[in-house]
């Protein structure tokens, strides 16, 4: 017994051991800071300095910036970027939310508009507001 | 109080006053004096998220906007049901000797790193709005849809340009999440995170509840929470916000109450509907869960037929009534990410091969330390039919994640890389139940503690 004892101490303090060093002290430290000097900060600002920009911060502005001039009752947006990818397409959904936001459908719905960022502006599209690092664009002349 | 701080404040406020529902409506779950303060705490808690999720299903479905209104009704209807359901006899409560001066200071060294490990992953949770991918593309989205629409929109569930964002999986998570949006009055996607560091400590409060209920020495029960509030791959950043620690939370309920149901505790088939319930809404790994666990039940040698089937049915039951009303309202959706027909393929031999070495490569190796020193633990520790049950609830779905990726559509490395070490993570808390339940008989001659429950452990 007491050498199952024994052993069950010395596996139960390496495995402590394994959990504990996962967690670098200048990590915790910059977490805290990072939450101390975030607080204070609008949420939106929050998300542009966090991961879930770190792909694009300037992609991250335009779609915040595009959000806010939607007009009201935007039945959906089409988003153009030079290189999509994943990253781009969930941003852009979950940013756009409740209004339904997709990344580069292959023909853009009835009713929706047109976010590019960018210099482009497509043919057979207005610009309705100009956002930072592109424009919201609705079909028409 | 504004910004941050408020939103958390006001956040942790609601869970407190969810779990004060769920607190009401629990005498019909535990006989009196049965459970463990932390025990009832966390199914006060898990219950109250089921109000959540019933609130906002039930008033998005009759076109009314959710609210304190719809949650407090709610609330009162499961306070009253509670009341309704026959009383369950009284149970002593289990008695405890003395511990000895060495495992006190054990004790509380193991309490200081629970507590330690649960601020680290508060720290973690709220250092930044959550980010993960699966976060903003399928449940924060759906959440956020949810709430900002006010009703349930069909384009979520139709439209195949947004198969990215998994209209087949359960709504239970985005559910909470607009649930606590529509009673703040704003979806703060970065205060939110704030439900996942209190499912932690939910989750170790009934950890430590349970084993303490059934004769586990405190020092193993303290240890226990210990190790697993110190989990990373489950407690970390990137799981924050999606549905894998909700899930953890639901498995360790849906297991605990299968083991009490088999010893046919009173109150223990009324929990196990719940955390059925609770997990299939969660995740089609929480249906797969409640499967196991029927399986498991009828497979029980040890307890008596009658019991075996009641737990059989009380778990598959609830989870195919969460089934067929995700049908009822969103149709018959495919899953996206699988093909069952690879199954009879000619390359599913090497699919399955390619997976499992991903797995091992990937997932095994770089935690190749922890995991020895884990399967050491199991190894040393004397055979306990709860415990083993738990692990083998476990093991039954750490092979089902297993073989899961031979049937991705997209490979089975992508579904290792994207999804197997945090699914499985998910799996910790019932690991933990199970090995400390196994090692209680090591440690209990100690003379650490025993009283009525001691016997329940073996």
């Amino acid at each position: 017994m007491r050498l199952r004892r024994g052993v069950c101490l010395a596996a139960f303090t390496v495995l402590l051991l394994v959990l504990l060093v996962s967690n670098r002290p200048s990590e915790i430290a910059r977490r805290l800071r990072r939450i101390v000097r975030g607080a204070r900060l609008e949420l939106a600002v929050r998300r542009l300095e966090g991961s879930s920009a770190a792909f694009d911060r300037r992609y991250f502005y335009f779609l915040e910036s595009a959000r806010r001039r939607l007009p009201p009752g935007a039945r959906g947006v089409a988003v153009r970027v030079p290189n999509p990818s994943e990253a781009y397409r969930d941003l852009a959904a979950y940013q756009f939310a409740p209004v339904p936001a997709l990344l580069e459908p292959p023909s853009v719905p009835d009713g929706w508009l047109l976010a590019v960022f960018g210099p482009e502006r497509p043919e057979g599209w207005r610009e309705i507001s100009s956002v930072a690092g592109g424009a919201l664009l609705a079909r028409g002349p | 109080m504004s910004g941050l701080a408020g939103h958390v404040c006001a956040i942790g406020a609601i869970l407190a006053l969810c779990a004060a529902a769920g607190f009401t409506a629990s005498p019909a779950l535990f006989a009196r004096g049965a459970a463990r303060a932390g025990e009832r705490a966390a199914w006060s808690f898990c219950v109250g998220l089921l109000l959540i999720e019933g609130c906002v299903a039930l008033a998005l479905a009759v076109s009314l906007r959710p609210g304190w209104l719809a949650f407090l009704l709610l609330s009162g209807v499961a306070v009253l049901a509670s009341r309704l359901l026959p009383a369950l006899p009284q149970d002593g409560a289990p008695s405890a000797l003395p511990p000895s001066p060495r495992s006190r200071l054990c004790r509380a060294a193991f309490l200081c790193l629970a507590v330690a490990g649960a601020l680290l992953y508060l720290l973690r949770a709220l250092t930044e709005p959550m980010w993960a991918a699966d976060f903003l593309a399928i449940w924060g989205w759906k959440g956020k849809v949810l709430f900002g629409a006010g009703t349930l929109p069909d384009w979520m569930w139709r439209m195949p340009a947004f198969g990215f964002t998994h209209p087949e999986y359960p709504v239970g998570l985005p559910l909470i999440d607009a649930g606590i949006a529509f009673l703040i009055g704003s979806f703060d996607d970065h205060a939110m995170a704030l439900l996942d560091p209190a499912l932690q400590v939910g989750t170790l409060c009934l950890l430590w509840g349970w084993l303490r209920r059934r004769g586990v020495p405190p020092a193993v029960s303290l240890g226990a929470s210990a190790a697993l509030a110190l989990f990373e791959p489950l407690y970390s950043a990137f799981t924050t916000g999606m549905a894998d620690v909700p899930l953890s939370s639901f498995l360790l309920l849906l297991g605990t109450s299968m083991v009490d149901a088999l010893a046919e505790e009173p109150g223990a088939l009324r929990r196990l509907i719940l955390a059925a319930a609770g997990a299939a809404l969660l995740k089609n790994e929480g249906l797969l869960a409640a499967a196991a666990v029927a399986g498991l039940s009828l497979a029980a040698g040890r307890a008596r037929w009658p019991a075996r089937a009641r737990a059989a049915v009380a778990a598959l039951l609830p989870a195919a009534a969460v089934l067929g009303c995700h049908r009822l309202w969103r149709g018959a959706l495919p899953l996206r990410d699988f093909r069952l027909g690879l199954l009879v393929g000619s390359d599913f031999p090497a699919r399955f091969e390619l997976g499992l070495r991903t797995i091992v490569d990937e997932a095994i190796l770089p935690a190749a330390p922890g995991l020895a020193a884990f399967g050491l633990l199991v190894w040393a520790g004397r055979r306990a039919p709860a415990g083993d049950r738990l692990l083998a609830l476990a093991g039954i779905l750490v092979a089902i994640y297993a073989a899961l990726p031979s049937l991705c559509v997209w490979g089975p490395e992508w579904l290792v890389r994207t999804a197997f070490a945090r699914t499985a993570a998910a799996l910790a808390p019932l690991a933990a139940a199970g090995t400390a339940l196994r090692l209680s008989s090591v440690f209990w001659s100690s003379g650490e503690s025993s009283g009525s429950a001691a016997g329940r452990a073996a």
